[in-house]
């Protein structure tokens, strides 16, 4: 079997922000391995995101997609207002990089902006920064393993959720 | 009944014109006798009462600044405000600590742009006077030949120290007046329950690297309020208690983190006898607490030996116990699902900036820290499961706060017929004398503790305003 091409790692990328601004959950969440690694690191200062999620805080991180699952659940539970309305997102990914490919694994870097808007406010706020993927094929099919999300707009309007990343 | 004394005119007002002492109390229905305590929607959002805030409150008493425990070295420093005015805090050459306004004497400009760092010397960038970092002026660029008059040779040029700057066990706080009382004066018995958070290691207590910061878009008391409000717990928090309950259900086969709560709820109905309760005390600090048996999921389990021998079973109890610590007016330190630092900010009448950090016991073990950290994130973050409910929620009570109709809140009732200023088993074993104690269940959910931050907040303000009406120096 041949690596992931670049035109794969787009169409990964690219499908992952369709899911999401469709709200189409359940497909989401397929795209992760079960062990699945999801971190939004925070900052240090001005200059350095967090590096190391055991000994410093991030915004997000799991080790497990069962707590992304969790995270759905919340969401579509009716149980948080803050959730109430889920938010209306528009992820726009680019500046693909591939990294690393072998037949079982890749590295993927991107950059990334969310529109989002709060429909009970009335009120928008775009999210951006860079992503790194790291892929695994399990069977017939990439996953991703590892997915750092680093937020360089980390003055937070209220709430920051998952979808918005 | 006798009703509140007057009611803000609301159009009568116009808006620059400055509320006199009497429309600050009429703000607060205060009425002892009677059982009543109601605070007026405008508390919230008049623009009039923001700016006597700023002035009577932030930037006339104790305001917190940061822990020494940020500052380890020499020449460290980070910045902070004060109510609207910039401040540093640094560590000079001999290990001192000191605060000053962060502003050049020259211009004006921040001398340091940055939240933290380590410099001996702090240049500003406009002009290039330097200041070391016990904020002595060490040059004035081209002073020889500047011909200056004899006025400027005779004025000191060094950094505007605070006029007043102290520390209570590594927890810093600076006041832009020096008329006010010793800081262990302000903070009275409120000591002791910093205590609880500063004793779970020797060593003390540090924040874990990595700030989070946001904002929302309501007065500053709703964040003040929520901290010390057990009542909406349950109905504001219920998806992220029951995601708890679908990790307790898949029993961590998941890779998620135990929570403090797996075994025992002190907040949900069924507990016996005396576990959650409230303590007031002067000048606006207050206690909100529950109690139950430690946690093994709990990041201090692994020194629970440790703790009980250091401090016996009763102190220990507590510091495992659920407590949320508001030193009034802008400093939180939140111990329920983990273990929190929040700074309060207010913006705008209805804008707050909330600066948040974990903090954790200095030398605990490397799964401890990382459990607590794990708690923390899905707890306290705006990005986690928690407190993204409480900040829409706080915008929901401002936007309800602009009707002028239905003025008086009614959100300060629960447990006031409990209230009590006597001594208690519980204040005795922990050798705090508050104000007011309220004892009680899970349900019971006090509401009284407000009043402590609305009495202190009105007197202050209407105090500000006395003595500017009188010229008096602030």
């Amino acid at each position: 079997m041949s690596g992931l091409t670049h035109q794969d790692a787009e169409r990964l990328l690219y499908l992952e922000a369709h899911l999401l601004d469709e709200r189409r959950w359940d497909e989401w969440l397929d795209l992760y391995t079960e062990d699945a690694v999801f971190w939004t690191p925070a900052w240090r200062n001005e200059d350095e995101p967090t590096a190391s999620p055991d000994t410093e805080l991030s915004l997000i991180y799991y080790e497990g997609r069962s707590n992304l699952a969790d995270r759905v659940w919340r969401l579509r539970s009716g149980l948080s207002v803050a959730s109430t309305p889920i938010q209306r997102t528009a992820h726009a990914v680019s500046n693909v990089l591939l990294e690393a490919a072998t037949d079982q694994a890749a590295k993927v870097k991107s950059s990334w902006a969310t529109h989002v808007f709060n429909p009970r406010r009335k009120a928008q706020h775009v999210f951006f920064g860079r992503y790194e993927h790291d892929l695994r094929r399990e069977e017939d099919r990439w996953r991703v393993a590892r997915k750092k999300i680093l937020l360089l707009n980390d003055y937070i309007p209220t709430v920051v959720d998952f979808y918005m990343l | 009944m006798s009703g509140p004394r007057t009611l803000i005119p609301r159009r009568a007002t116009p808006a620059a014109e400055p509320l006199a002492p009497a429309d600050v109390s009429a703000l607060i229905d205060d009425r002892p006798l009677d059982g009543a305590f109601r605070v007026h929607r405008a508390a919230f959002s008049d623009p009039r009462v923001f700016e006597l805030e700023m002035k009577y409150i932030f930037e006339s008493s104790w305001v917190f600044l940061g822990l020494a425990s940020q500052l380890p070295k020499p020449h460290d420093y980070l910045t902070t405000t004060i109510g609207r005015q910039p401040v540093a805090v640094m560590r000079d050459g001999e290990g001192r600590l000191n605060a000053f306004l962060n502003s050049c004497r020259h211009k004006g400009a921040i001398i340091c742009p940055l939240m933290s760092g380590n410099r001996k010397l702090h240049v500003c960038s406009y002009h290039g006077w330097s200041y070391d970092s016990a904020g002595r002026n060490r040059a004035i660029k081209g002073r020889a030949e500047g011909a200056y008059g004899q006025a400027f040779e005779t004025e000191s040029h060094d950094l505007a120290a605070l006029p007043r700057f102290g520390q209570y066990r590594g927890l810093l706080f600076g006041s832009l007046s020096a008329d006010v009382p010793s800081l262990e004066d302000y903070l009275g018995d409120a000591r002791k329950l910093i205590d609880l958070a500063v004793d779970q290691s020797e060593e003390g207590l540090e924040l874990v690297p990595g700030y989070v910061t946001f904002t929302f878009n309501g007065n500053w008391k709703l964040q003040l309020e929520n901290c010390s409000d057990a009542y909406h717990f349950t109905s504001t928090h219920p998806s992220y208690l029951r995601v708890l309950d679908r990790r307790v259900a898949s029993q961590g086969s998941g890779g998620a983190i135990r929570s403090v709560w797996d075994n025992d709820r002190p907040f949900e109905s069924g507990a016996k006898g005396v576990t959650n309760g409230t303590f007031s005390f002067a000048n606006g600090h207050v206690l909100n607490w529950s109690i139950s048996q430690p946690s093994d999921a709990h990041p201090l389990f692994e020194r629970i030996e440790e703790l009980t021998r250091r401090f016996g079973e009763t102190r220990r109890n507590w510091m495992f116990g659920t407590r949320n610590l508001t030193l009034f007016p802008n400093v939180q330190l939140a111990e329920n699902a983990s273990s929190q630092l929040r700074i309060i900010r207010p913006l705008a009448p209805d804008k707050t900036e909330m600066l948040t950090y974990c903090m954790a016991p200095i030398g605990e073990s490397a799964e401890a820290r990382r459990r607590r950290i794990r708690q923390y994130e899905d707890f306290f973050n705006p990005s986690g499961m928690a407190t993204p409910d409480d900040a829409v929620l706080y915008e929901d009570c401002q936007a309800g706060h602009r009707t002028p109709i239905a003025e008086w809140l009614q959100g300060y009732s629960r447990g006031a017929g409990a209230a009590s200023a006597a001594a208690n088993p519980l204040t005795e074993g922990l050798g705090i004398a508050p104000q007011s104690s309220v004892l009680g269940g899970p349900d019971l959910c006090d509401e009284s503790v407000f009043h402590t931050y609305y009495r202190s907040w009105r007197d202050r303000l209407v105090r500000g305003i006395e003595r500017s009406n009188q010229g008096a120096p602030r």
